[in-house]
């Protein structure tokens, strides 16, 4: 009896220890994910400029987005940047991380060189691109004239201007990718590589049949990296087009971001980005099983 | 999170001044910040007041987010300068404005100042006031002067007619790639809501003779001067008359020469006389009116104003200080440290004025145009308005989607149906 309450006691403060030690983070959660997440459910009932009382408004909100044709081309906007920005980077990175896993010369410099962008301000990145692409003054365009080709409506034209974001944003984060698919490539025992050879196969063949399954793992861990970056696109079109032309790079952040913090309609907002986190869910969710069959087949 | 953040970032107004002050913010402007550390230093000097301590808004993405953080997280100051006159309606609502017009001293103040058409302008819908108009950039043509040799002008064209057959003759490539390089004028081709302050609004309120967007909760801005100010700068856009290049920092093709005119404020003066070529001449005349108009012609003012929150302990010191701020001594203070307009009828024919626009003239055709400007309608949405005849604007004048007509009258329903919403 008694050396079952000791041990009581022990556990008892084992536990409060325990408790003690992951509280910080639990407050954390609690505070800036649980609240805020709580929160927004509840603002999606109401109608809230932030200064004015709260109006209950049941399901307004989500009726008003079902029949709110800005937010769904915001949507399918976003995903026209997924389909050319993932592609674009996964080929990218893999090529650059290849290369860079070869024994060239001046190999730190270019793999300082690619992450660069990474560690630069959006702000920094955009304002600049935004100069190469400008139509009358801008370095692309006046390359592109001086080589006798026509220049290019590069933010001006509405089927040029997503494009174009998208191939900056690759260019931003392709360095952060490069470095994952680097250590990816490390990981691959040189071993069957030369057992490749031996049996004669030819450098595509050791890619295809060693290479991509071996570094499996890191792909969808890019692929899913980059979708969900992909999703919460917004400093690039905030600065570059501000949505435009004619709404083509309208995103669905930066349309959210305008109906809170430009005409303060909080609980609107807070609905679009409840519905929007729940199709980056649904999209991660169909990419996760994608992969999972994938590997079983 | 955002909204956490938001007041996170209001709360962090450290008070390093004696709690019984009051508190002005100012905008982050050197020549305000100038002009408020001047204007304090004279009332505080006088002695036997209540003190001011005053300090530039805090830094952030726009003035309006910091004083929307500010009253979430109460620490709103008790006056704030620099308010935009559309946004007063929003705040006024609210509830977070003190009612000017019941404190003493309003009358003698709004008399000196403004004329009837400027208080119906600021008076809210509730009929009270609750913001003191304080200064105004009209937005006008600039031009550079050498183009009036070139194109054997005596003047800047004044009509639309005029000024397209100029816009044709100037149009040109100069380096022979196929491209005009050359443009009469260029105006901003992004989509904010606020860009159409410096092209449309005040296109329209030339047309129109300085007519409202909005009038009792509807829009009105469907009219004859509406379309004639789409069609005009469709005109310009659909012949190649107006440059396509979206701006960025570090370009000025004005200064190149490779504009000939904008549509600008006289914030301009400063910057070109800093960065101007030398040889680099400039003038400013009033914006491109229809043929058939006449009568003066009214512009945008974008006019700000001068506002005490509720959270003010003593809103009847705030608003003598606000007195002493706007007395014409100070205004011209205010007028030679940061070469703004104060909202001031008769500026251009006040004695004590007088010096400074002789040396300054090109204000001085600033000061001519303020007798003829408009501010903001009264609405808490104007910013979705403007974003409204925005998307508009952009389909039909940039990409020529919609005739001037079609993209009015769209304008006109989606603005009616905010505001019917809304309201």
């Amino acid at each position: 009896m008694m050396k079952t309450s000791i041990h009581r006691t022990q556990k008892n403060r084992q536990q409060g220890a325990a408790i003690r030690m992951v509280s910080p983070y639990l407050i954390h959660l609690a505070v800036f994910v649980l609240f805020p997440v709580l929160f927004s459910i509840f603002l999606t009932f109401h109608q809230w400029n932030i200064i004015s009382p709260m109006k209950y408004t049941g399901l307004d909100n989500y009726l008003h987005l079902v029949n709110d044709r800005l937010f769904w081309k915001a949507i399918i906007n976003t995903l026209f940047f997924l389909v050319i920005h993932i592609p674009l980077q996964l080929v990218v990175a893999l090529f650059l991380a290849w290369l860079l896993n070869e024994k060239i010369i001046l190999r730190p410099f270019f793999r300082a060189s690619f992450f660069m962008p990474v560690v630069i301000s959006g702000v920094v990145v955009t304002t600049m691109w935004q100069q190469l692409y400008g139509l009358e003054t801008g370095v692309l365009n006046q390359l592109l004239t001086a080589i006798g080709l026509s220049r290019v409506e590069w933010l001006s034209h509405p089927a040029m201007a997503m494009v174009s974001i998208a191939i900056m944003a690759t260019w931003k984060n392709v360095g952060l990718y490069t470095i994952l698919f680097l250590v990816g490539l490390q990981a691959v025992p040189q071993s069957h590589y030369e057992a490749a050879r031996m049996e004669g196969a030819s450098p595509w063949q050791q890619f295809w049949y060693i290479t991509l399954p071996a570094i499996n793992p890191t792909i969808f861990m890019v692929f899913v990296l980059s979708t969900i970056g992909g999703f919460s696109l917004f400093i690039e079109p905030y600065i570059m087009t501000d949505g435009g032309p004619l709404n083509a790079t309208l995103s669905a952040m930066l349309y959210i971001y305008r109906q809170a913090f430009g005409y303060y309609h909080m609980g609107y907002a807070a609905t679009l980005g409840l519905v929007f986190a729940l199709l980056i869910l649904l999209v991660v969710a169909i990419q996760k099983r994608y992969v999972e069959n994938t590997e079983n087949a | 999170m955002a909204l956490t953040m938001l007041v996170l970032l209001g709360s962090c107004n450290n008070k390093s001044h004696d709690t019984d002050d009051l508190t002005y913010w100012t905008s982050n402007n050197g020549g305000e910040i100038a002009f408020a550390q001047q204007v304090t230093a004279l009332w505080n000097k006088q002695g036997g007041q209540q003190k001011i301590a005053f300090q530039p808004i805090p830094e952030g993405q726009s003035s309006e987010e910091i004083l929307l953080a500010a009253v979430v997280a109460g620490t709103t100051p008790d006056i704030y300068s620099n308010i935009w006159q559309g946004l007063v309606e929003f705040y006024s609502k609210s509830g977070i404005l003190v009612a000017l017009d019941t404190l003493k001293g309003f009358k003698e103040l709004i008399a000196e100042r403004c004329d009837a058409t400027t208080l119906a302008e600021i008076t809210s819908s509730d009929g009270h006031v609750y913001q003191l108009p304080w200064k105004i950039n009209p937005i006008m043509t600039i031009y550079n002067e050498a183009i009036l040799k070139e194109l054997e002008l005596d003047s800047f064209p004044a009509s639309y007619s005029d000024y397209l057959k100029a816009a044709k003759n100037y149009s040109k490539d100069t380096n022979g790639d196929g491209h005009v390089d050359h443009w009469l004028g260029n105006t901003s081709m992004k989509l904010a809501w606020y860009q159409r302050l410096f092209n449309f609004y005040p296109l329209y309120l030339a047309a129109s003779g300085g007519m409202p967007l909005i009038k009792d909760g509807k829009a009105v801005f469907n009219n004859k001067y509406g379309i004639e100010v789409m069609t005009f700068l469709q005109s310009l856009y659909q012949n190649n008359y107006f440059s396509r290049q979206v701006e960025s920092a570090g370009q000025d093709l004005f200064i190149a020469g490779r504009y000939g005119s904008k549509w600008t404020g006289p914030w301009e003066i400063e910057y070109l006389d800093k960065f101007k070529r030398p040889g680099f001449q400039y003038n400013f005349t009033t914006m491109p009116v229809p043929d058939t108009h006449q009568g003066p012609v009214y512009t945008y003012c974008d006019p700000k104003g001068v506002v005490i929150f509720n959270t003010c302990k003593n809103p009847q010191k705030a608003f003598d200080f606000v007195r002493f701020m706007m007395t014409e001594k100070n205004d011209l203070l205010f007028l030679q440290t940061t070469h703004q307009l104060p909202r001031r009828k008769g500026l251009d024919t006040m004695a004590s004025f007088k010096n400074y626009f002789d040396t300054h003239p090109h204000m001085k055709g600033f000061a001519r145009q303020s007798h003829f400007v408009r501010g903001s309608d009264v609405s808490p949405h104007m910013i979705e308005v403007l974003d409204i005849i925005s998307q508009e604007y952009e389909a039909c004048v940039i990409y020529q989607k919609k005739s001037p007509a079609k993209a009015m009258e769209d304008a006109e329903k989606a603005v009616n149906i905010l505001l019917k919403t809304l309201d």
